[in-house]
């Protein structure tokens, strides 16, 4: 238990701790301490783009908030070669989907048995028994460790878990970095099951070992007596794909080779690395929808962006989607889907989040369009046909991924009802379109922004690119974030120099070969990350957490880059790019100290009133921390993961770097109650009622991109028992 | 009070503070969900704390006026230091016993037994 003697809250004291903001410094003087790790967000493949570019006559100081609109392209598409290839169908299953009810938007009843807790994305649980008046007094029910754990100093790679707990079959379900299944009783933690799948404990695609869970599926008409009526999976590093019974554990021999799926096997375009599984497929009625992540930083060439729909029973293939031409696929690749996807059974579709093409910081050998890269696209379930896809960054140079699962949401605006969605980006942009559609809800205008300033051979600049005119950005981008007098004086100038010899006119500063090169706020870190928007469908108000991080991106020739190459971390440091003629370099600015050289906060919590896109309310959530000296919450933390709500009122969350859970008001923002948890947890939390009792579980794993703090935490909560 | 009472209190307030100081420090940095445990920072205080026992027990003999000087001005430093990292590190009952510290060293200040001879001699 938590609870011990020098964590007892003393208002007081905690009160002066607050007011000695300034004096942090000191304790920082004393213990030098990045307060950012030095890795960034790293997952996976990202790519790049294509594009219309002309290249281009004046370079605009973009001011990316300057409208000077022009009205945003809503492509419907049907991309010449990529797209939909319909492999095989699986008989029946089509049928089945078809007469499934639909799954509510409004939810009658609890549901947390994926990784965004439902298809539609809205990590919500209707459950009310905690309330934002009763939350205070939640205690910890269980914890579980898995022991699967490594800090990296050993010969085993770092763990990173980002694991969502999922709850069905009356049983909650984990998988682990080092790709273990696990099942645990949902009231007491007590282990039911485990499976190991033996799994590589290589860094093969990524310089960390990362799992985000499992997914799960149930027949709607099960067969007495027949095993595999209720599946689990999950994905390995090393491209296997593991489908097991839920009740016992054991192999599902009718799925795949005997239960795995060898994915690597449509990798067709080299064998550097492997397919790996790291996301869980995303059950949609009887498909199992599947992505991929790779090695996109380091090589030029990368495997199509492709999902997989599998049949969930068998394994067998049904259709690929792919995101870029077969044209494009001789010099680029990735476009891919490693995170979450999210569906709308009841109309047919399947959204995803496309990331960028490859080479992710240099597009000279894709300077044609590739209009389904970078961007939110709606796929027919069943065929994989395209329905409509909505490009969010054209000629994507920045590594700009679309990291989180859309969130489907019924809103209403200006008294009409419209079915919508919201897309969040890594650069703090909240696109909400109608999700049947893609057409805007609120405009998106095609604003001119910044062109190359000649140093990059070979490369194209999109004119334009497209700006939310609602909600407003989550950061404002518009122009260089300002210095932090208090690092900059720490850092006797450091930041101020540092921040003359970075080249920025406003959101999309292409990369450059000049200076120490181009300040991106944010690049690959964030904005929002992979926990994405939880949404009341209620009070219709849409919840995110952001994180405000200044990097900056350096071109080098391949002379230069030889040089300069001093190895990398979780994306960050230096990536090869092999193929292209430029290595890359992404940094977070920092003084010597690690502090942030841009000012707090660090990272917040944000509500946003649906009905108008307004900001309802916004708060430093968490607090950042190094070498264990907290610094005070009215700075925030940078965040990985993402929030749950509930219809009692309340927003859970972890996802800051000083590893602790909290909750908030869902109408105030205010804080409500908090605990430590072993690291950071960078998942989105799940809610379920189990034997009639509302508990709220966390997975603390940790991320290097936060901090380096490793965990192995399961922890559940609840209220006290009568 | 006497004197050598007063003086006696002094050090004796400051030992059990500091060695209360050192407890919680491990405390913290022994014991799993604390929020700091295994980290530098707790490590610091632990080693600041040892200091201040040190310290303590040197300071309680000592009858050079100047060595009693220095050394109290080191453990007003380790203090104040200790009890702020207690602050950033969320230890609360650490800057609780650091300011109990600061009291007995105050008191043991004020005591003019303080400038002479130690007290038992």
């Amino acid at each position: 238990m938590p609870t011990s003697l020098p964590q007892m809250p003393v208002p007081a004291l905690k009160l002066t701790a607050q007011r000695l903001g300034t004096a942090t410094a000191l304790a920082l003087l004393l213990a030098p301490v990045p307060l950012f790790a030095q890795d960034q967000p790293a997952d996976a493949s990202q790519t790049s783009g294509q594009s219309d570019a002309q290249s281009s006559s004046d370079s605009l100081s973009s001011d990316s908030q300057s409208p000077d609109s022009q009205s945003s392209d809503s492509q419907s598409s049907d991309s010449q070669s990529s797209g939909s290839q319909n492999v095989s169908v699986a008989g029946s299953s089509d049928q089945e989907n078809a007469n499934r009810p639909p799954i509510p938007l409004v939810p009658e009843k609890p549901t947390w048995d994926s990784f965004h807790g439902q298809l539609n994305a809205q990590k919500y649980s209707p459950l009310d028994q905690i309330t934002a008046d009763n939350v205070g007094e939640l205690e910890k029910v269980w914890e579980y460790h898995t022991g699967d754990i490594s800090d990296g100093s050993g010969d085993i790679p770092a763990t990173v878990w980002s694991a969502t707990p999922v709850f069905a079959n009356d049983t909650i379900y984990i998988g682990t970095p080092f790709y273990r299944l696990i099942a645990l009783d949902p009231g007491t933690g007590e282990e039911k099951w485990s499976f190991d799948t033996k799994s590589s404990r290589e860094a093969l695609t990524q310089p960390v070992l990362k799992n985000r869970g499992v997914s799960y599926w149930e027949a709607e008409n099960p067969v007495a007596g027949e095993p595999c009526q209720k599946i689990v999976y999950m994905g390995t590093m090393d491209a296997q794909l593991f489908a097991l019974d839920a009740d016992t554990g054991e192999l599902c021999k009718g799925f795949a080779d005997n239960g795995v799926l060898n994915v690597n096997q449509w990798n067709d375009t080299h064998a550097e690395w492997p397919l790996s599984v790291l996301q869980p497929p995303t059950v949609v009625g009887d498909h199992l929808m599947l992505g991929w992540a790779g090695m996109d930083w380091a090589y030029e060439q990368a495997p199509p962006g492709t999902i997989f729909s599998l049949d969930a029973q068998t394994g067998d293939l049904e259709w690929t989607f792919q995101a870029l031409s077969d044209e494009m696929r001789e010099k680029s690749g990735t476009a891919n889907v490693w995170t979450h996807m999210s569906a709308d059974r009841e109309n047919g579709l399947l959204y995803l989040p496309v990331s960028s093409p490859s080479p992710n910081y240099w597009g000279g050998n894709r300077t044609e369009e590739a209009p389904l890269a970078t961007s939110t696209t709606a796929l027919d379930i069943e065929t994989g046909e395209v329905v409509w896809s909505r490009q969010w960054v054209h000629h994507d140079i920045w590594d700009y991924d679309i990291n989180s699962a859309p969130t489907l949401m019924d809103i209403t605006v200006d008294g009409e009802q419209i079915p919508a969605l919201v897309q969040a980006t890594k650069q703090g942009f909240l696109f909400v379109v109608n999700r049947l559609t893609g057409e805007d809800v609120w405009p998106i205008e095609e604003r001119p922004v910044p062109q190359g300033d000649g140093t990059v051979e070979g490369e194209v600049y999109a004119p334009t690119q497209p700006f939310p005119t609602k909600p407003a950005p989550l950061l404002d981008q518009s122009e260089k974030p300002k210095i932090w007098g208090l690092a900059d004086a720490v850092g006797g100038g450091q930041c101020s120099r540092l921040w003359d010899d970075l080249w920025y006119e406003g959101m999309y500063t292409p990369p450059t070969t000049k200076g120490e090169g181009a300040l991106t706020y944010p690049d690959s870190s964030g904005g929002v990350q992979w926990g994405g928007v939880a949404f009341d469908p209620e009070s219709q108000t849409a919840i995110v957490n952001t994180s405000h991080i200044v990097q900056y991106v350096k071109l080098y020739n391949r002379e230069d880059y030889e040089e300069a190459d001093s190895g990398s971390g979780n994306e960050s440091g230096f990536a090869p790019q092999k193929g292209a003629p430029y290595g890359m370099r992404l940094k977070v600015a920092m003084n010597w100290l690690g502090m942030p050289c841009w000012e707090p906060p660090f990272g917040e919590l944000v509500a946003i009133d649906m009905h108008t896109g307004d900001v309802k309310w916004r708060k430093p959530v968490g607090a950042s921390q190094q070498y264990g000296f907290f610094m005070p919450e009215r700075w925030g933390s940078p965040t990985i993961g993402g929030p749950a709500v509930t219809a009692g009122g309340v927003v859970f969350i972890g996802a800051s770097m000083d590893a602790k859970l909290r909750a908030y008001s869902l109408e105030t923002g205010e804080e409500l109650w908090e605990d430590q948890a072993q690291a950071p947890a960078v998942a989105n939390p799940s809610v379920y009622e189990y034997k009639g009792r509302q508990y709220v579980a966390f997975v603390a794993g940790g991320n290097t991109i936060l901090k380096d703090q490793v965990g192995d935490q399961v922890v559940v909560y609840a209220l006290p028992e009568e | 009070m006497s004197q050598s009472r007063s003086f006696r209190a002094g050090i004796i307030v400051l030992l059990v503070a500091s060695l209360a100081g050192l407890a919680v420090s491990l405390y913290a940095y022994f014991t799993p969900l604390t929020g700091v445990d295994g980290t530098l920072g707790a490590l610091v205080v632990i080693l600041t704390s040892i200091a201040l026992v040190i310290m303590t027990l040197v300071l309680a003999p000592l009858s050079c006026r100047s060595g009693r000087v220095a050394l109290r001005v080191l453990i007003l430093l380790d203090l104040v230091g200790t009890g702020f990292a207690g602050l950033l590190l969320h230890q609360w009952w650490l800057t609780a016993a650091m300011v109990v510290g600061l009291i007995g060293l105050l008191l043991d200040m004020a005591s003019p037994a303080a400038s002479k001879s130690p007290a038992h001699s």
